[in-house]
């Protein structure tokens, strides 16, 4: 079954606390269907989870029902996304405001692939553009790249200036 | 005193003393010539009738006149030879005094003059000192008021250069309408230039599992 993850889950980070969560929820769900079924006593509260795990649960529940085992094969398919989902990181110059990081993860899960994983970081040497390294291929689109391999440019230009 | 005030002195007293010697040369004359001239005259008292004078004795008493008198005009003229040497001797020392008192008083009136002239000019040198001290300070001050403005005028010129040349370089070098505060646009554009080659890497499964 295919895994729709939202965009709020943009990095490895990002779907290893999710994974958290969702262990979190199936073992309170674990616990809370044996404390039913031998006793009457309130289930105990539900554990907070993050908006993007009570989605993925919730997307979950819509293909099959929630079940131990439903969780588990849950928790199984995400442990193997996180082991093979294609990921790419994006260098930028600064840390990446929430509008970027969407722009960008929104452009990948549509042309790359529906489920890549994008890590962010940024460096600010950079100076601007971006810096992008899928495997072992980097894509240098930095400012400071361009500059550099164009810096014999300067004092031409500075003459003309 | 002035030196024109003592020649006229000087010249008044020859004048004096020329004529005190006219008046006794005028004076001496005359009694020569009254002695010369009484012989002549005829006795009122005693005519020739009365007294026979013989003219041995005649001529005796007219050669003793004449010695006698000319043993006086003798004597006259070494008294006024005495008494014009004596007389020159004092005008003499006398101008000499007046020479040394106008000399000395021209020197001291000399140094006098020397000394307000050197009080003045020294107060002139000190005001011109003063100005020029003034001046080269008001001239220094503005001098650095140029130099800064003119730094500031070249530190802004420099500035607007390089950041003319830096903007165009940046335009030049990146070749891309680039929004330096939002890049969103650039970014994106830059992975839909190179969509093809992430696509074909993502389909070769060449990421490798981390």
């Amino acid at each position: 079954m295919a895994l729709n993850l939202q965009n709020s889950i943009a990095s490895r980070q990002d779907l290893k606390a999710l994974i958290l969560d969702v262990r979190t929820y199936a073992t309170w769900y674990g616990q809370a269907a044996v404390k039913a079924r031998l006793t009457n006593d309130n289930l105990a509260p539900l554990p907070n989870l993050s908006e993007a795990a009570i989605g993925l649960i919730n997307t979950w529940n819509q293909q099959q029902p929630i079940s131990q085992a439903s969780l588990d094969a849950l928790l199984a398919e995400l442990e193997k996304y996180a082991a093979t989902a294609a990921a790419i990181t994006i260098t930028l110059a600064a840390p990446a405001p929430g509008s970027v990081k969407q722009s960008l993860l929104a452009w990948c899960r549509a042309n790359i692939a529906p489920n890549i994983l994008v890590d962010f970081r940024f460096n600010s040497t950079l100076l601007g553009g971006m810096v992008v390294q899928y495997g072992s291929h980097v894509y240098d689109w930095s400012f400071r790249r361009q500059i550099l391999a164009n810096r014999d440019k300067f004092p031409e230009i500075l003459r003309h200036v | 005193m002035t030196g024109d005030t003592i020649l006229q002195i000087f010249l008044f007293l020859q004048v004096f003393i020329i004529g005190v010697l006219t008046t006794l040369a005028v004076h001496y004359a005359r009694a020569h010539f009254k002695a010369k001239q009484q012989p002549l005259e005829p006795a009122p008292v005693q005519s020739p009738t009365d007294v026979e004078i013989p003219a041995t004795l005649k001529a005796h008493l007219l050669q003793a006149s004449q010695a006698q008198f000319e043993e006086a005009v003798k004597n006259s003229a070494a008294q006024l030879q005495n008494n014009l040497a004596y007389t020159n001797e004092q005008i003499n020392n006398l101008v000499m005094k007046l020479a040394t008192d106008v000399v000395s008083n021209e020197l001291t009136r000399y140094k006098a003059d020397l000394d307000s002239l050197e009080k003045k000019a020294e107060t002139e040198m000190g005001g011109i000192r003063l100005a020029v001290e003034s001046h080269e300070a008001e001239l220094k001050a503005r001098l650095a008021q140029e130099m800064e403005a003119e730094k500031q005028r070249l530190l802004k010129l420099i500035d607007t250069k390089l950041a003319d040349a830096v903007g165009s370089f940046l335009t030049e070098t990146l070749q891309h309408h680039v929004d330096l505060g939002s890049q969103s646009a650039y970014l994106v554009a830059m992975l839909e230039e190179h969509k093809a080659d992430f696509v074909k890497e993502v389909a070769d499964g060449t990421q490798p599992t981390k």
